[in-house]
């Protein structure tokens, strides 16, 4: 479960980014976050991954307190989180078979494990037969899908997708969202962020909307919010 | 760490340096430079306090016995000396020893001895060699105290200003060596950060799935480590074949001064090289990663 009890962001610049954000969600849950640039999304993103402290009120997801959580611990928490970029950010010197094979690697799993848990991770999102290709020989469909695939190697109990249909050619954009809710039903939290309004209304999923820091909508198989 | 993790952190670290092999290359050229002239400055250091002491040993404090002590009053001081401390060699040379020795230094004039040889004009004298420079002038005061003793010459004075030379050499060597370890190690830190920089968007990717600064900065740890490494042997290769050549250069030459043999500093040489060019190498290396071990 991840929990904003009050949450506020101020930077030492001054900036509020976020103000007495409340927000829990369930293991399991589809959460669309939405909000126009500057609105706090990102802001909101990088305390999930513990690369900014709240400044107010406590963040929790699952046992850790990401308040409190000393720095040594969150390579640990980010084991918990599966993270997909709009940019997707895969090693572009490595194939795909080892760009996922990596992120198993970087937590220590032994080669026996690797071997074997690669295939099928590249089977769910339907690029067992490019294996061998570099990042830069697939279209920006299949980056995207073997970024998810990568999220997806230590099987985590979240997954986070920062605008993750943005730089993909429309026809491919309900591909990725179809994967990302195909994992969902596989019982993980997703969150993603998005400013596109035909993906949210399309899902009918939660949508919780963010405008100048506030938290100002949040609704179950809700459509983007009109002021955004 | 994971044993397993081992493979592949040589892995990483070998693709790095091939990747940035031209940097790697200058590091290696750098510090490969710096260590031989650190070498030489040692060697030539120890070199010349060897050839230092060997001078301040020939220093010695002759002590001149009173022409007409007799052989009770010479025992008695023998026995006085050999209680002073800070003493580590006495040789007595007697008025007779003493003639004779003159006599074959003057071989072809000897005949002018025989005369002397009933009214001998040489004292007895004792040659004294000290164990601390230091402690001369008090020495010199209680062998002046002891009764029958006429006269004491030493030469404490060039001893000293030998000793201040040896100080002053031995305290610009060791800053200039601080300046060129300094040096090493700035290159290295160069180095390493070309390396992170190239890589650092595979970095910042690899701290969102959840990788250690460990596993992160071990790579380049080791990459560090082997340019000092590979910098080290390099070195002590060229500064056996340098000193080999100066050594018979100076042996033919000037036999006066001694120099000693490489096979005697080589495994102290050996052993420091590794020691200086692989933590230069860890030591720039975790300077250029702190930056970056910012989670």
């Amino acid at each position: 479960m991840i929990e904003f009890n009050d949450v506020s962001k101020i930077y030492p610049n001054g900036v509020i980014a976020l103000e007495h954000i409340n927000l829990k969600i369930d293991d399991g849950e589809f959460v669309f976050v939405v909000g126009a640039s500057g609105a706090g999304k990102s802001t909101l993103m990088r305390l999930l991954l513990r690369e900014e402290k709240v400044t107010g009120g406590t963040l929790r997801v699952g046992d850790y307190d990401l308040g409190t959580m000393p720095n040594y611990k969150i390579p640990y928490y980010r084991r918990q989180l599966g993270m997909v970029f709009q940019d997707f950010r895969l090693f572009e010197k490595k194939t795909i078979y080892e760009n996922v094979a990596f992120a198993m690697r970087v937590i220590g799993e032994p080669s026996s494990v690797i071997k074997r848990r690669v295939p099928t991770i590249l089977s769910i999102v339907g690029l067992v037969d490019k294996y061998k290709s570099f990042p830069t020989e697939l279209s920006g469909g299949e980056q995207q899908r073997v970024a998810l695939a990568r999220a997806l190697a230590n099987n985590p109990r979240i997954i986070i997708a920062d605008e993750p249909t943005a730089n993909i050619d429309p026809k491919l954009k309900m591909e990725i969202m179809n994967l990302l809710v195909k994992i969902n039903t596989k019982g993980k939290t997703v969150i993603v962020v998005t400013h596109e309004k035909n993906i949210v209304d399309q899902f009918q999923k939660r949508v919780v909307t963010i405008q100048e820091g506030h938290l100002v909508d949040d609704r179950v198989g809700g459509m983007f919010h009109e002021d955004v | 760490m994971k044993m397993y993790s081992i493979p592949y952190f040589f892995g990483q670290t070998f693709k790095g340096l091939w990747r940035n092999k031209l940097m790697a290359l200058a590091s290696v050229i750098v510090l490969f430079s710096c260590l031989v002239l650190m070498g030489s400055f040692v060697l030539l250091l120890y070199n010349v306090n060897v050839n230092i002491d060997s001078v301040v040993q020939l220093n010695e404090i002759v002590v001149i016995v009173d022409y007409k002590a007799t052989d009770e009053e010479v025992q008695e001081i023998s026995d006085s000396i050999s209680k002073l401390g800070n003493i580590a060699e006495v040789t007595f040379i007697s008025k007779e020893e003493g003639l004779e020795s003159e006599r074959s230094r003057y071989e072809e004039y000897s005949y002018l001895f025989n005369e002397l040889t009933e009214d001998n004009p040489l004292p007895d004298v004792f040659t004294i060699r000290y164990k601390d420079n230091s402690e001369v002038p008090n020495l010199i005061y209680q062998l002046k105290q002891i009764p029958g003793v006429s006269k004491v010459n030493n030469r404490i004075d060039i001893a000293n200003d030998i000793e201040n030379i040896k100080n002053g050499i031995s305290f610009v060597f060791i800053w200039f060596l601080a300046i060129l370890f300094v040096v090493s190690i700035f290159v290295i830190i160069n180095t390493i950060k070309l390396g992170v920089e190239m890589r650092n968007k595979e970095i910042s990717a690899m701290r969102y799935i959840g990788a250690t600064n460990f596993f992160i900065t071990t790579p380049f740890v080791i990459e560090g480590a082997v340019i000092g490494l590979i910098a080290s042997i390099l070195a002590f290769i060229a500064e056996r074949y340098l000193y080999e050549f100066v050594y018979s250069a100076i042996h033919e030459n000037y036999s006066i001064i001694t120099v000693i043999p490489f096979s005697q500093v080589s495994l102290v040489l050996g052993i420091a090289f590794l020691c200086v060019g692989v933590l230069a190498g860890v030591v720039g290396c975790r300077i250029s990663l702190r930056r970056y071990m910012k989670i």
